[in-house]
């Protein structure tokens, strides 16, 4: 909580990939908060603020990076989920997959994802990439303002 | 007021009204006239009679006799409308009045102005009674002129009644035989006019009187009658034909519609149309005989409750089968066929018979591509799957020409299931490459990223024997990251379905050229580049094949210290395929090993002397295969290589360029 920034939700249910990606965020010098869900039960959990997430009381996150497939909820439906809210529909989602199939791309974009990168198999090339990306989306864009469309 | 009243009515009513109305302005003005001469008249006859009575009566005023002038006065009496008459003295004073029974109070007390007057329904007045220059005194004279009016008044009305009478008999008598001349015609017309729209006879023609504007009424409204009736005539006519040719036409769509209905029916196939929900629509004859049934007992209802499974046999198939089949036909919109089924038949008497059929389930589709009908086809095959039970044994050569039949149909069976089997193992295949490509790589990227981390974490620790292990770690794992990529690749270019449009073959090669950056190598080669025809492909595929073969051309030509492309087309097959090429003067290949070049990861060169993951020539096999066309090459160890690649005749495209054919020179 050491920062005023707003979080990035990463949802990543390989602990692998976790500590990749967290490394990756970290040489790029990021002072964001990382929260993790491990499926996408929990990324929904803490976007909804409930589950084990009941309590939270923090701004929602400047950007998710969302893996694909995951154990119970998969990434595409908490995509769907997100753009079907109408408080959460605007968050800025980055798909960060290891899967370069054109019907994961056609429905993740059909579903309104804000960018689609594969993983790289070359370290360097995936610390370069994941850093890149979370340098633009948590601090380069302009999130939009919290609560944007509440009913 | 008079609107409805008739016309002929109308018009005498007018006439009369008018004369009666100019009669009655004359009658007053007459009246009038007459009414002041007569009291003129009767104004200056008074006068007179008071001269007359006057001169008389001087000389009793003379001689102050008053009796003498009462009794002039008394002659007064034969004047029947005198009702009084007074002789005033020289002073004003009466002197004497008639009629003497009458008290002196009902005259006047003393003379007024000389002149007669009306008053009331009287006339009276005074005038002087003179002897030569001299007033001996006045007389007063009262005339009732009411009676005489009255009785002339009503002469007057008796007079003016009779002669109204008298006109207006004239006037009607004139006007009534008058009027016909204007009301004739009119009533004539709208007697044919009612004519025609009570009995629609347009025959009727309205009598014409003469020329003046009701005769040309009455010639616009006939002549008006004659082009109703004429487009009468013309739109019974239309009528008629336009019935006649819809009478045809329904006739030939009923008798065309009889005999395809026949036609459909006396088809040797058995043949049965459903409906989407199953019900039958319709069969052939055939179909009817073969399943005995009776077309009025089936059609409408259920193809399965129609025919059940056979109850006796417990492991009975046939209808699940079917139903199956009839579904997918459903889903697709594509036809299904099945493998022989066991589907026995019921009897008419209950019993079912054992029998053997071929299927083929069709979809019939609209013009928006919707189901509506299915198409099941069957072919009654029991005989040779009996015969095939039965087994050989015997010599008689008609007996095993039909078993052969009767294999050829079990085999037909057993491609039927093996295509199925094809089908799902694509589905399959799909599936594998789809976790492939999410499942594989990832333990891949864990083995680099970790491998990264390990080495930034303990570079200090590792001596340079570690350190290069660590590198061959990292460097095996991107290898098989880059291997697993091509081999999807290669699956989805076998996948993919072609998408055929006109290319152009000479902007690929340029676009592949620029986008390949070769000119930055350290020895970028030398292009030769000839116009390439248009052709009809998968333009996204073709660039890939482009790509791969002046990718490896300028990969293998590296080591020459003066590379060279050629690019080209060599002159067309026998057959009219069109044949291109790419061409180096790299190290080449033995011509032992050409068979290899095109196959999945078969290389002819180790990794550390030129990169590769042996998926290129693959996929240009792969691409030009499904184009229809054919892929060879030509080498010699260190005198380079060439690359073929044909495409069918139908890819050409007519039209300027495509008849460039061998263009480039062949340097070696």
């Amino acid at each position: 909580m050491a920062s005023s920034l707003r979080p990035i939700l990463l949802a990543e249910d390989n602990p692998n990939d976790v500590e990749l990606i967290m490394t990756a965020l970290k040489e790029a010098r990021l002072i964001n908060d990382i929260a993790t869900a491990s499926d996408g039960e929990q990324a929904l959990d803490y976007l909804f603020r409930r589950g084990i997430h009941a309590g939270r009381t923090g701004p929602q996150p400047a950007v998710i990076m969302l893996d694909l497939k995951m154990p119970k909820v998969d990434g595409r439906e908490v995509l769907r989920q997100i753009r079907a809210d109408p408080e959460l529909h605007s968050i800025p989602v980055v798909v960060l997959t290891s899967s370069r199939e054109e019907s994961d791309l056609m429905q993740t974009y059909k579903l309104g994802v804000n960018a689609y990168v594969v993983k790289p198999v070359d370290f360097e090339e995936f610390i370069t990439a994941v850093g890149k990306l979370g340098f633009f989306w948590a601090l380069l864009n302009e999130p939009p303002p919290e609560k944007i469309a509440q009913p | 007021m008079l609107r409805n009243v008739p016309i002929r009515r109308k018009l005498m009513l007018i006439i009369l009204l008018t004369s009666v109305v100019v009669m009655l302005l004359m009658r007053g003005a007459f009246f009038t006239y007459e009414f002041f001469t007569f009291r003129e008249a009767t104004s200056r006859q008074l006068s007179t009679l008071g001269e007359i009575l006057g001169s008389n009566s001087t000389a009793a005023l003379a001689f102050d006799n008053s009796d003498d002038a009462t009794d002039i006065l008394s002659a007064l009496k034969a004047e029947q409308h005198v009702v009084a008459g007074a002789l005033y003295d020289r002073d004003g004073q009466l002197f004497a009045h008639y009629p003497a029974a009458l008290p002196a109070g009902a005259f006047p007390a003393s003379p007024g102005a000389n002149g007669y007057r009306f008053a009331d329904s009287y006339l009276s007045g005074f005038q002087p009674v003179m002897q030569k220059d001299h007033q001996l005194g006045w007389l007063y004279l009262k005339f009732d002129t009411g009676t005489v009016m009255q009785e002339w008044i009503w002469g007057s009305v008796r007079l003016a009644l009779g002669i109204m009478a008298v006109i207006l008999l004239i006037a009607y008598l004139l006007s009534r035989a008058l009027q016909r001349q204007i009301s004739g015609p009119i009533l004539a017309l709208a007697e044919t006019a009612t004519a025609i729209s009570e009995r629609r006879d347009y025959s009727v023609r309205a009598p014409k009187g003469g020329n003046d504007e009701l005769g040309r009424l009455t010639d616009a409204f006939n002549l008006m009658l004659d082009q109703i009736t004429q487009l009468n005539r013309e739109l019974e006519q239309r009528v008629i034909d336009r019935t006649r040719q819809l009478e045809a036409a329904n006739l030939d769509l009923e008798r065309s519609r009889a005999e395809i209905n026949s036609l459909f029916e006396s088809l040797p196939g058995l043949y049965v149309v459903l409906t989407p929900d199953y019900q039958i629509v319709s069969a052939s004859d055939a179909y009817l005989k073969a399943t005995m049934t009776h077309r009025e007992a089936i059609v409408g209802r259920d193809l399965f409750e129609v025919f059940p499974d056979n109850p006796e046999e417990a492991g009975a198939t046939g209808t699940s089968n079917l139903r199956a089949s009839l579904d997918r036909v459903r889903q697709t919109s594509v036809a299904d066929t099945m493998a022989i089924q066991k589907y026995d038949v019921r009897r008419p008497d209950g019993v079912f018979e054992e029998r053997y059929w071929s299927p083929v389930n069709s979809p019939v589709l609209s013009a928006k591509c919707e189901l509506k009908y299915i198409i099941h086809r069957v072919e009654d095959v029991t005989d040779f799957v009996r015969q095939k039970k039965g087994g050989g044994g015997s010599g008689d050569m008609q007996a095993r020409l039909q078993q052969m039949e009767a294999e050829i149909f079990h085999s037909s069976q057993q491609v039927q299931a093996a295509n199925q089997q094809l089908q799902i193992a694509n589905r399959e295949l799909e599936a594998f490459s789809y976790s492939v490509s999410h499942d594989l790589r990832a333990p891949l990227r864990h083995v680099d990223g970790f491998t990264g981390l390990l080495q930034k974490h303990a570079a200090d620790k590792l001596d340079e024997k570690g350190q290069r292990y660590l590198n061959t770690i990292s460097g095996a794992a991107r290898q098989m990251g880059r291997l697993i990529d091509d081999l999807l690749a290669f699956s989805r270019i076998s996948r993919s379905e072609l998408n055929t449009i006109e290319v152009d073959h000479d902007g690929l090669v340029a676009n592949v050229i620029r986008d390949g950056r070769f000119e930055r190598l350290p020895q970028p080669p030398e292009w030769s580049i000839a116009p390439l025809p248009r052709v009809r492909g998968d333009p996204a595929m073709l660039r890939q094949v482009w790509f791969n073969l002046i990718d490896n051309a300028v990969k293998y030509s590296g080591k020459n210290p003066h590379p060279k492309v050629t690019i080209g087309t060599a002159p067309d097959s026998a057959d009219g395929e069109m044949v291109f090429f790419v061409r180096d003067n790299g190290v080449g290949f033995d011509m032992q090993y050409v068979a290899k070049l095109f196959g999945v990861f078969q290389r002819l060169h180790g990794n550390n002397e030129f990169e590769g993951t042996g998926i290129g020539l693959a996929n240009v096999h792969r691409i030009v295969s499904r184009h229809g066309g054919r892929t060879w090459a030509e080498g010699r160890v260190g005198e380079g290589a060439a690359f073929y690649f044909s495409l069918p005749a139908k890819a050409r495209v007519n039209g300027p360029g495509a008849t460039a054919a061998n263009g480039a020179s062949s340097p070696t």
